[in-house]
């Protein structure tokens, strides 16, 4: 009886979850009358595609360029991110030098700064430093994360010192041993920053919209922002855009939803 | 031992980049926000000292007190509400069931949805048409204006937060059930201990850490919350949902008031680390056991 009940309640629950994503999906192949139309109709009466092919016609907004911007926004932010903390974190872990405490906590503390305290200097600065509307201006903001520098020291902790002295005495430099020994045993913990990141990195909505105002550097989630809050878009479209912007993250969770998980116990619970 | 001591000291060259990048990107523009947070400045003409006539502007604001309340009730009841139910999920799914990984899945997936591509479509649920507000209309019988009620428009904020990140605690739930050795639960059930006094006294104490550090990310989380705001409500109706991160880039980018902007972002830092402190002091007593 009670099994019954869990097995009730989970399902109502999934439901729940479930709903607003199956529903974003499905209005997106409705046409404009429906989406809000009473009594609700959950399901399109005729499916079309519409929403989807008109987005490629609006002239103010060029969406598979937003897209285009968003990957190399991301797939930068997250290299640079990925190359910061690693060597930053085995710096930290492996080496005894003057006051690595010191710097270390210097690094830590940046935690505490919430990236919307700084956003007003930060954007004067990147104006000074002639930023504005370029890639740069994205993507090195979106590259720190303090976070990920604890996460890769904990992690290169547990490389063993005699690794590394043997390679030493075998005549390696400082930075093969790194490369080629360090980084490789590192994998897991790389790899969870990279997905934990770039999530992170695809979804930023407001350091965006200070520091890109012309239109053809906008990134997705600012284009979204922007064309729903014009009066008069149709909705399908704003339900298909949306959908799309979803699309990247989910096809990753879809085959790597075992690393996610295992992700977020790594970077949640250390 | 002179050669390892050298070798010691190039650590620095694999820290040095980081030391740089974070000093220029967030370190200085924090140190700035108090610097400009003493002038008046709107980008167009000469930025001008007040001292500390922002601060006792802020002070004075009702449009940032309201903000301020907007924020930590925003944060605090989502977080409360997001920690028992997600708790409340792990120990569901600490039995064997049928379908288990696909239940888990579904809760998680609107962790992975894009903040603002979820505001857009709650946007539409939840209007006096939207496909939400009238089934909640078919089954309950009652009318809620779920975005045009200052009363009400800021539960709405939290429903969606809740729906958003609720499968992120429950995951870190799991992981930190599975955590507990197994050991503890065989002796208590030996001694008879029935199910909920083994949930007061192993499960709930052995999940202190896991509790607070929940606690700590959920509330650091919460309290920046910006796009959901921007895209569903824009701060209103009548300002019930203006978060304090949308208050300082209205005050910055739409009123251009950047001295006073840097004050707003100053009380908001401290109060995060005020939070902070209090939650490593909570930390250090807990260690001392």
């Amino acid at each position: 009886m009670i099994k019954i009940f869990k097995y009730i309640l989970l399902v109502s629950l999934t439901i729940m979850f479930l709903f607003p994503f199956f529903w974003m999906v499905v209005s997106s192949f409705k046409p404009t009358s429906e989406v809000l139309a009473i009594p609700v109709n959950i399901l399109p009466k005729n499916w079309q595609l519409d929403a989807y092919t008109n987005l490629l016609n609006y002239s103010e907004y060029d969406f598979s360029r937003y897209f285009l911007n968003s990957i190399i926004v991301t797939f930068f932010a997250v290299l640079l991110a990925v190359i910061l903390c690693t060597t930053a974190g085995y710096g930290f872990a492996k080496y005894k030098f003057k006051y690595n405490n010191l710097y270390f906590i210097i690094v830590l503390s940046t935690i505490m700064i919430p990236f919307q305290a700084i956003v007003v200097p930060l954007f004067i600065l990147m104006k000074n430093l002639g930023l504005q509307n370029s890639y740069l201006g994205l993507i090195i903001p979106e590259s720190l994360t303090a976070f990920g520098v604890f996460l890769m020291r904990q992690f290169f902790y547990s490389v063993p010192d005699e690794i590394i002295e043997s390679a030493r005495i075998d005549g390696a430099s400082e930075f093969r041993i790194f490369w080629n020994i360090a980084v490789p045993m590192a994998k897991t913990a790389i790899f969870a920053l990279i997905i934990f990141h770039s999530q992170w990195v695809w979804n930023l909505l407001l350091w965006p919209l200070i520091i890109i105002s012309s239109p053809e550097m906008r990134t997705i989630p600012q284009a979204i922002a922007l064309f729903s809050g014009v009066y008069f878009t149709p909705y399908p479209e704003q339900l298909a855009i949306s959908v799309l912007a979803c699309l990247p993250l989910l096809v990753i969770f879809v085959f790597l939803s075992k690393n996610f998980t295992k992700g977020i116990t790594l970077t949640g619970l250390k | 031992m002179k050669y390892n001591a050298a070798i010691q000291q190039k650590g620095f060259y694999f820290v040095l980049p980081t030391l740089v990048i974070y000093g220029i990107f967030l370190i200085y523009p924090m140190l700035s926000a108090f610097h400009y947070s003493f002038f008046k400045w709107n980008m167009i003409s000469e930025s001008k000292f007040v001292g500390l006539k922002n601060y006792i502007r802020m002070f004075g604001d009702r449009r940032f007190w309201n903000s301020y309340y907007t924020t930590f009730h925003f944060t605090l009841i989502s977080i409360l509400i997001i920690i028992i139910f997600s708790f409340l999920l792990a120990l569901l799914f600490q039995e064997k069931m049928m379908l288990k990984n696909f239940f888990q899945s579904s809760i998680f997936v609107p962790v992975i949805l894009t903040m603002v591509a979820i505001a857009v479509v709650w946007q539409f649920m939840l209007q006096s048409t939207g496909v939400f507000s009238n089934i909640f209309l078919d089954i309950f019988g009652i009318n809620i204006k779920w975005l045009t009620s200052k009363s009400i428009t800021p539960y709405s904020m939290i429903l969606v937060n809740v729906w958003k990140i609720t499968g992120y605690y429950m995951i870190i739930f799991i992981a930190g059930l599975l955590n507990i050795p197994q050991i503890y639960y065989e002796a208590a059930k030996v001694d008879g201990a029935s199910y909920f006094q083994r949930l007061f006294f192993i499960t709930l104490p052995q999940l202190k850490n896991t509790f607070i550090l929940a606690f700590v990310s959920g509330v650091i989380f919460s309290f920046a919350a910006f796009p959901q705001q921007y895209v569903m409500t824009e701060g209103g109706p009548a300002r019930s949902t203006e978060v304090l991160a949308l208050l300082i880039y209205k005050q910055a980018f739409e009123f251009t008031k950047f001295g006073y902007s840097s004050a707003i972002s100053v009380a908001f830092f401290i109060t995060l680390l005020v939070f902070s402190i209090i939650q490593f002091k909570i930390f250090q007593s807990e260690s001392t056991y």
